[in-house]
């Protein structure tokens, strides 16, 4: 079971993910890219709340998919310095590798694939909390 | 546990009358290949071909390369919980095709898999350019979801490298070597003097695609545990990884993984190999700290003064390397890592998606954002089209001449984070 004591949030520019977990979790939509959704988090996890899936799940590679979907437990507080580490050296990551080469303009298809297995990569991390 | 590995060194490959093989040539009867792998009806067709080194050949988008082993005493069979039961393996003996490779290719997301050239550049940096490849390219049905069609070449690879090791059952081998692991305790006893080492093996498991099974058990589904290193030579780890061609592990990468091989050469003079903590790599930072704490509990437990960490795969696993090491390093134990490098294509960038100061000691397999040049071959087995979209690849990258510009991460295995490849890096 999902420990209902938390208040599991997903942040995604994925709209797949919107139509599948609308219903069960809170999730908020980001209009941007890879690394909006990131700085996304990075804002909530400023304000106090942890990190439950690692921002750079699955390996493919920011300048690869421009879906990304992040579980976190909402909470205001005081920082929690282990989430805040790994989200910026994420934020790095992610910018080191789209200076060399930003994610190119991929056919529906391929979008299509990327949207199916950031869900699937989602439900992965899900899966772990039940 | 004690393993004899016979190696039986093939030199070339034909499809011929019989499977078999003969003064160092395996035949192939293609017709009994195709129906021993056959029989799923989630693939539509199977194309089979002969890949050998040296030749103007590409082979693209590759999922799996196998080795083709046979299991001819002790208990149990090769890719135990797939093709065998689930009995118990590494002990006895193990006949190997050395030199044979089953390599499955066909595309399954519209990104991702692999290239091997059999000669050129491209070809000196990935190990399969050196062994003769049976190749199988599998078309699935119209909609077939992606895991189902992973699943249904997963085992079509496996079903192959099974059929084709049979052939050496009852031939000789050319060359024996012995690998043995005793209990712990004994182990002790024996070398009371030499210090005592493990090795970590790290297995992707983020989800769907990113798999590594354990006797057929998916691998994000246990906690870390002990495994003898000879049950990885009889098949026990098996790849259903399909991301990140340069790092992720093929199948024959763990069958004959070198941090084991090396660990054996000197095991009993330098130190005393203990054996193997295998562990996963989840999404979930509660998981990442579950596994990295028994790790670390298994080495203490263990009494382990080193080990060798080898992870698998970019970004999410950095931090599990990370953990381990930061934690097993904590327990008083030295600690070895073994990476590859997103560096950026300069080299200059941090290389890893994550750090700690206690990873004092690391050996890298290579940069793999470097660009490499990938001339035109004279034949294609597969599909040219995905060199446009697979990891490393980049719109344009393929050209109208069929020679392809990417990053080093397009081709398999070529920074093999256990070592299984050429690259590394010094500092001058």
């Amino acid at each position: 079971m999902i420990n209902l004591t938390k208040n599991i949030q997903i942040i995604t520019n994925n709209v797949r993910v919107c139509e599948s977990f609308n219903e069960n979790f809170n999730v908020i939509y980001v209009d941007g890219g890879y690394l909006d959704v990131l700085y996304a988090v990075r804002d909530r996890i400023h304000i106090g709340s942890i990190l439950i899936s690692h921002p750079l799940m699955g390996s493919i590679k920011p300048n690869e998919t421009p879906f990304r979907s992040v579980v976190i437990e909402e909470k205001n507080g005081p920082v929690d310095y282990q989430s805040l580490a790994i989200i910026e050296s994420s934020i790095e990551s992610c910018k080191k590798l789209l200076k060399d080469r930003s994610t190119p303009d991929w056919t529906e298809k391929v979008l299509e694939d990327f949207r199916f297995l950031d869900i699937r990569l989602l439900e992965s991390a899900l899966g772990s909390l039940m | 546990m004690r393993l004899e590995l016979g190696n039986i060194f093939i030199k070339d490959m034909q499809f011929g009358e019989a499977t078999k093989v003969e003064n160092g040539v395996l035949y192939i009867n293609k017709k009994e290949l195709l129906e021993a792998v056959g029989g799923d009806n989630r693939i539509a067709s199977i194309e089979v071909d002969i890949a050998k080194p040296g030749e103007e050949t590409r082979i693209m988008p590759v999922k799996d390369v196998i080795e083709p082993r046979v299991k001819v005493e002790g208990p149990g069979g090769i890719f135990p919980g797939f093709i065998s039961k689930v009995d118990v393996v590494g002990s006895g003996k193990t006949h190997v095709l050395k030199g044979a490779a089953v390599v499955t290719a066909g595309k399954i997301v519209g990104f991702q898999e692999g290239i091997i050239d059999m000669s050129g550049p491209g070809a000196e940096y990935t190990p399969f350019s050196k062994t003769n490849n049976l190749v199988l390219v599998c078309t699935p049905v119209d909609n077939l979801p992606q895991h189902e069609h992973e699943q249904a070449v997963r085992l079509i690879g496996l079903k192959a490298a099974a059929y084709i090791g049979e052939a050496g059952r009852n031939v000789k081998p050319d060359e024996v070597k012995v690998y043995e692991t005793l209990p712990l305790f004994e182990g002790a006893k024996k070398y009371p003097d030499l210090p005592k080492v493990a090795y970590v093996y790290m297995l992707q498991t983020q989800g769907l695609l990113h798999d590594t099974y354990v006797y057929g058990v998916d691998a994000k589904r246990i906690v870390p545990t002990l495994i003898y290193p000879t049950e990885v030579m009889d098949g026990a780890i098996v790849s259903g990884n399909c991301v990140s061609a340069c790092d992720k592990n093929p199948t024959y990468n763990h069958l004959n993984n070198p941090i084991i091989e090396d660990l054996y050469e000197r095991h009993g003079k330098d130190y005393n190999f203990v054996g193997v903590i295998i562990t996963n790599e989840n999404v979930t930072l509660a998981d990442k700290e579950r596994s990295s704490n028994w790790t670390a509990k298994l080495a203490e437990y263990l009494g382990l003064d080193a080990v060798i960490i080898s992870e698998e795969g970019f970004g999410n696993p950095d931090t599990d390397l990370m953990m381990n090491c930061k934690k097993i390093t904590a327990k008083g134990i030295k600690t070895v890592l073994v990476t590859d490098e997103y560096a950026g294509r300069d080299g200059a960038s941090q290389s890893l998606a994550d750090a700690d100061k206690a990873a004092d000691a690391v050996v890298t397999a290579g940069n793999a954002n470097e660009i490499i040049e990938l001339p035109p071959m004279k034949k294609v087995i597969g599909d040219l089209k995905p060199a446009d979209v697979i990891a490393g690849g980049f719109a344009g990258s393929l050209k109208p001449d069929g020679s392809i510009v990417a990053e080093l991460q397009v081709i398999t295995g070529a920074t093999s984070e256990i070592g299984f490849n050429k690259l590394s890096a010094t500092q001058f």
